[in-house]
């Protein structure tokens, strides 16, 4: 037999099936040939590394949304067309004596559906570019379930179930998910399920444990589909997705079986309305009787919603600006300054939440290793 | 976001004809794969995403319904449609000052190394040949020799070949500017 043609040389470790037997026969005793096929192979294996780097993961939702946008010959303004359409509300981490885990997990997840609570972020169509705080009192979180139609516990939580629909005065609130929160074996079936890249801290604060733990919140879509009662928003639907979400917990090295540091990463919520402007659905959910004046006023302070994602700040907590790899975030901490917590967005439209039962400078300095 | 848009698409097939619902099916079922591969060559997330844009607003026009032909045509029009982009170095360099490459880095260090080796590779891919830096982009995006055939239009038994010669060219390409 002739010597073996580079072509076939190149093809024989991506697909040998389909190269015949009797060139595997024939580099068995050609030394060139198989000299050949190693300088091949090391050409193929360095091209291979050029190409190979940390995948995108893009957002379909997203893309479809603008893409549908232009097909039906509305395209988006320029400075619209690199902005993703998203809304939501990141949950408050919670503090020691409610339960980090409940208050992360939940909360990363429950976006959408306690969304609601934030009335305004509901309607949003665009990326929040930045996070700003929005101070919560007990008789807000009343109001806004009164509101919404679901317990206290719901609405700073999530929905009761993974999937279900409810009536509320001005229409309805449908929600599915593929599942509810649940523990994962390892970061690898974690990212694999999640769709993302997780980076997890290298150097853990003192006290913290190194046995972690992986929970993954399948996504979640819900949708609000306005009734006659929002006159201005009749037949509107506003449909938030949110999820999935990777929360890693680290134990404390001794005391209290809780987790002294959560990391928690989602993509960002992501909002789209089938008409009903952004400007309007905020009007009518902030004018809704038993809203309080007060958070209603808040919320409209807090300018261009659409580019805006509210973080709810419980009552006492002290709140202040901070960067965290250069992206802005908000620091939150606590009235005894036992634990605290970081969130931020990157400007790969991840979410990330450091919490624990920490001091603010050991929170800040995990989160700077996530970048 | 095909929940919201159901009703609206349902509309639209009535009054316009217009299959909204069969073409989303399509576009999520390729636009990671696409957006994949335009990102292998443009070297940022949103510029391939752009090209993922263009590509199947295009789709749409052509294939009018009928998508079964239109898998392998997305993934082959990515790679061109890309290559177009960095081949078009005016307008790309003004997008480049704009749009920030983005991607998963672990590190600042690795930053660094991830800038280098993108430039270094879209640089690479410039000098090619076109037919052998799509073959390229095509095989490291997963294609089989096969689909690289169909979407160049050679034989099958000239996919290795042009492989071969585009990474060779490649490694000559990287020795020579080591050396320099």
């Amino acid at each position: 037999m002739r010597h073996v043609p580079d072509g076939v040389l190149r093809r024989l470790d991506d697909e040998p099936l389909a190269v015949p037997d009797r060139v595997s026969k024939h580099l068995v005793g050609c030394a060139r040939c198989s000299a050949r096929r190693v300088q091949i192979a090391r050409d193929t294996e360095r091209a291979a590394r050029l190409f190979s780097r940390p995948q995108l993961v893009p957002d379909t939702d997203v893309a479809w949304a603008r893409l549908r946008n232009e097909l039906r010959g509305s395209p988006l303004d320029s400075a619209d067309r690199h902005r993703r359409p998203v809304s939501g509300l990141w949950r408050r981490a919670r503090f020691p004596r409610l339960s980090l885990r409940a208050g992360l997990v939940i909360g990363a997840v429950g976006v959408a559906v306690a969304g609601t609570a934030a009335a305004a972020t509901l309607t949003t169509i665009f990326a929040p570019t930045r996070v700003a705080p929005v101070s919560l009192t007990r008789s807000d979180v009343r109001a806004i379930s009164a509101l919404v139609g679901l317990g206290d516990s719901h609405v700073l939580g999530g929905f009761p179930t993974s999937s279900g629909s409810r009536a509320v005065h001005f229409g309805t609130i449908k929600w599915s998910s593929s599942g509810s929160a649940h523990p994962v074996s390892s970061l690898a079936e974690a990212t694999a399920q999640a769709g993302f890249p997780v980076s997890l801290p290298t150097r853990l604060p003192a006290g913290v444990g190194a046995g972690r733990q992986f929970l993954v919140q399948p996504r979640v879509h819900a949708t609000v589909k306005f009734n006659s009662t929002a006159a201005a928003l009749r037949g509107s639907a506003v449909t938030l997705g949110a999820g999935p979400a990777v929360v890693a917990e680290y134990p404390a090295v001794s005391g209290p079986h809780l987790p002294a540091l959560v990391v928690a990463t989602m993509r960002r919520p992501t909002a789209l309305s089938s008409g009903a402007s952004m400007g309007r659905i905020e009007a009518f959910l902030l004018g809704q009787p038993g809203i309080p004046p007060q958070l209603a006023e808040e919320i409209r302070l807090l300018g261009n919603l659409r580019t805006t994602l509210p973080v709810p700040v419980p009552a006492g907590a002290s709140v202040r600006s901070v960067r965290v790899a250069g992206w802005p975030g908000i620091l939150l901490a606590d009235s005894s300054h036992a634990a605290a917590g970081v969130i931020w967005e990157d400007g790969r439209g991840m979410l990330h939440v450091v919490a624990g039962l920490l001091d603010s400078q050991d929170v800040l300095n995990v989160a700077d290793q996530l970048g | 976001m095909g929940l919201l848009a159901r009703d609206d698409e349902r509309a639209e097939c009535r009054d316009g004809g217009v299959d909204l619902a069969g073409f989303e099916a399509f576009f999520r079922d390729h636009y990671m794969v696409v957006v994949r591969l335009a990102q292998s060559v443009v070297c940022d997330s949103q510029g391939a995403q752009d090209v993922a844009q263009d590509v199947f607003l295009a789709a749409y026009r052509r294939f009018g319904g009928d998508y079964e032909q239109a898998a392998g045509w997305v993934r082959v029009a990515a790679v061109h449609t890309a290559l177009n982009v960095v081949r078009g170095e005016r307008r790309r360099d003004r997008r480049q000052v704009s749009v920030p490459a983005v991607g998963s880095l672990p590190s600042a260090e690795d930053t660094v190394l991830e800038r280098e080796t993108r430039a270094e590779l879209r640089d690479l891919l410039r000098r090619l040949p076109r037919r052998s830096a799509a073959a390229l982009v095509m095989r490291h995006g997963g294609m089989s020799y096969g689909e690289i055939a169909d979407a160049l239009g050679i034989k099958v038994g000239h996919v290795g070949t042009l492989l071969r010669r585009a990474e060779s060219a490649l490694r000559k390409e990287m020795d020579r500017e080591t050396r320099s």
